[in-house]
């Protein structure tokens, strides 16, 4: 196939998927659409920390962090003055952050931004230690990160979180960063620099010895695993109309390492699809927190069923499916040809 | 007249060989071990050096050095005139050093085709935007870097499995496949650690034959560690033999398989000294 043909498929593509969103704004139950939302912000998160994890083999555990940079910085750039004001009682917000206020889109590329410099900050020392080391440096900077947030009350105003956040978050937004997401990373994992950060996860050694500079690709993948991390922070924030250090905590980058290992390490297909379905059997499982009459015995609702449930499949997953649900199976318009085509000879 | 005469004479008569790599007085300790003490070299262009001991000896320590997998505790190393004893490995092989290693490191997630063209990543030239946004530049460095790969494969005689994992060749083509990928970094140095281990004798006949061609194709001066005589012999012009670390011999092949000092290491004392 043709690099033309394909361009021109991943078009049209892109174009199907958005007229769907426009029906899906319209029409569609907010519920519904609040869980989509979710599901996509899903994507960008996995996607992003595939890039680190996954394709530079690099296990970091610091994504929530970079999310709460995101979310913050750009809370703080896209609420008017007034809804700061009513924030921050306890200590007034430093100037000159509570005067400013720019469109939201800007907010969120500033808040993914901060966050990839932050990765830059973060991955310049940490990136030396390797392994089980890098994972527990990188769990220790969203803790202080999280510390930090809890702490610095005239910027974040502190556990009280920001409140009553303007909810500009729909499904263009989400739709078109996890579009742009996954092109971009896509792009990176196909060219010369892909090469060199798969070359890098799978022998260090041999890969330095062919002159490729470990610790600069490393910091490559971790800043612009950063940066998307941040803009779906952002994205978030505005989604759930409140943000508090808490809620970046060291569960939601469980939440997100689960995605990227169901949906298989370094396989982007899989986690697009794993992020959107998680989103959904968050919700479609809620039922099991509910008081429930099993043959007759009463059993009260038990608050965190849903993720023992999760915690069940990672482990199936992960002694059956040692690869993800989707392997080294990525998704493109080759194989997709392939499969009609085949189905059309059995016919 | 009188200029264009001297310029004729000067490039008939046969330029003195240049230093390829110069190592002086290289010393390397890990705590009371003396793995390499005084290692001196004096590689010229063109040459095809053997190094040899038994085991232990730190022929692949020497290796190490060269790259800097770790640093030196004393001497000094140039490459090409330029000092490189404190370079890091990455900027060491950008300058034209490669090497293949002992225990076999290829990328083993990555096809065939996929391993030697990582190797063309530390000469690229496009920046990270140019290669996501697929701009033209990039895509003439991609399509160079697909036909030079697909020119290194044929080299070797790997084309045919081009896309199958790198894990799942024979070890025989799993070193070649090494060797194409070290020569993809366009090295002026190429450091081969025990190529023909693992191969059969029409393999390492073949082996010889490949390391003599590439040598004369891309202009290569090349260092081999090797204990299969078979090669050794064959194609070095000069052979230095290390033992626990200390230069024991130096000299033609002719020279070393005379040496009592090389047999002495090889094979241990002989009856007077037990």
């Amino acid at each position: 196939m043709k690099r033309t043909t394909r361009v021109m498929l991943s078009i049209l593509l892109i174009l199907v998927i958005y007229l769907f969103v426009f029906f899906a704004e319209k029409f569609m139950d907010p519920f519904i659409k609040r869980v989509l939302n979710t599901g996509f912000i899903y994507v960008i998160l996995a996607v992003s920390l595939n890039l680190i994890n996954g394709f530079t083999g690099q296990f970091s555990l610091g994504h929530a962090g970079f999310m709460a940079i995101g979310a913050y910085t750009s809370a703080l750039l896209y609420m008017s003055p007034e809804q700061k004001l009513s924030n921050f009682f306890m200590e007034p917000l430093i100037s000159p952050l509570d005067q400013i206020q720019i469109p939201f889109f800007w907010a969120i590329i500033v808040g993914g931004l901060m966050a990839a410099l932050a990765g830059f900050i973060v991955g310049a020392p940490c990136l030396r230690v390797k392994g089980d080391y890098l994972a527990i440096v990188t769990y220790g900077f969203s803790e202080i990160i999280r510390s930090l947030f809890n702490n610095l009350q005239n910027i974040t105003n502190g556990p009280l979180g920001l409140k009553g956040l303007p909810t500009h978050t729909n499904l263009w937004w989400t739709v078109s960063w996890a579009i742009i997401t996954v092109i971009v990373i896509k792009r990176i994992v196909d060219s010369s620099y892909g090469r060199a950060l798969k070359a890098i996860r799978d022998d260090e050694i041999a890969a330095e010895n062919l002159g490729i500079n470990l610790f600069k690709h490393k910091v490559l993948a971790f800043v612009v695993g950063a940066f998307f991390a941040g803009v779906a922070g952002g994205l978030l924030g505005s989604l759930l109309m409140t943000i508090d250090p808490n809620s970046f905590s060291i569960l939601f980058t469980y939440q997100i390492i689960t995605i990227i290992l169901l949906g298989g390490l370094g396989n982007i297909t899989g986690s697009v699809i794993v992020g959107i379905g998680f989103a959904f059997l968050m919700e479609g499982l809620r039922f099991v927190e509910m008081p429930m009459k099993i043959f007759g015995i009463t059993i009260p609702g038990i608050l965190g069923m849903r993720m023992l449930i999760f915690s069940i499949l990672l482990m199936v997953t992960i002694l059956f499916f040692r690869q993800g649900l989707f392997g080294h199976r990525e998704f493109s318009w080759e194989g997709l040809a392939k499969l009609l085509s085949k189905r059309k000879v059995s016919e | 007249m009188m200029l264009q005469l001297v310029e004729a004479e000067s490039s008939k008569k046969p330029s003195v060989k240049q230093t390829v790599l110069k190592m002086e007085h290289v010393t390397k300790r890990f705590g009371g071990l003396v793995a390499v003490s005084d290692f001196n070299l004096d590689l010229k262009e063109g040459e095809l050096l053997g190094l040899i001991g038994p085991n232990g000896a730190g022929k692949t320590t020497v290796f190490n050095l060269i790259t800097h997998v770790f640093p030196v505790s004393e001497g000094k190393m140039e490459f090409y005139g330029q000092d490189i004893t404190k370079l890091n490995t990455d900027k060491i092989i950008r300058l034209g050093i490669a090497r293949t290693f002992q225990n076999i490191r290829l990328f083993t997630n990555m096809t065939v085709k996929e391993n030697i063209m990582t190797a063309f990543h530390a000469h690229l030239k496009s920046d990270l935007f140019t290669s996501v946004m697929f701009l033209p530049k990039y895509q003439r460095e991609e399509e160079y870097i697909q036909n030079k790969t697909w020119e290194l494969m044929k080299e070797v005689g790997i084309e045919h499995l081009a896309d199958y994992k790198s894990s799942s060749l024979p070890y025989g083509l799993q070193r070649k496949l090494e060797i194409a990928r070290a020569l993809a970094t366009n090295p002026k140095l190429l450091l081969l650690d025990e190529p023909a281990a693992g191969m059969n004798p029409d393999e390492t006949l073949e082996l010889n034959q490949l390391i003599l061609r590439i040598r004369e194709k891309y202009k290569l001066t090349i260092i081999v560690i090797e204990h299969d005589m078979k090669v050794i012999m064959n194609i070095c012009e000069r052979i230095i033999v290390l033992d626990h670390g200390v230069t024991i011999a130096e000299g033609t092949p002719e020279e070393i398989q005379k040496n009592p000092l090389v047999i002495k290491a090889y094979l241990g004392a002989g009856d007077e000294d037990a």
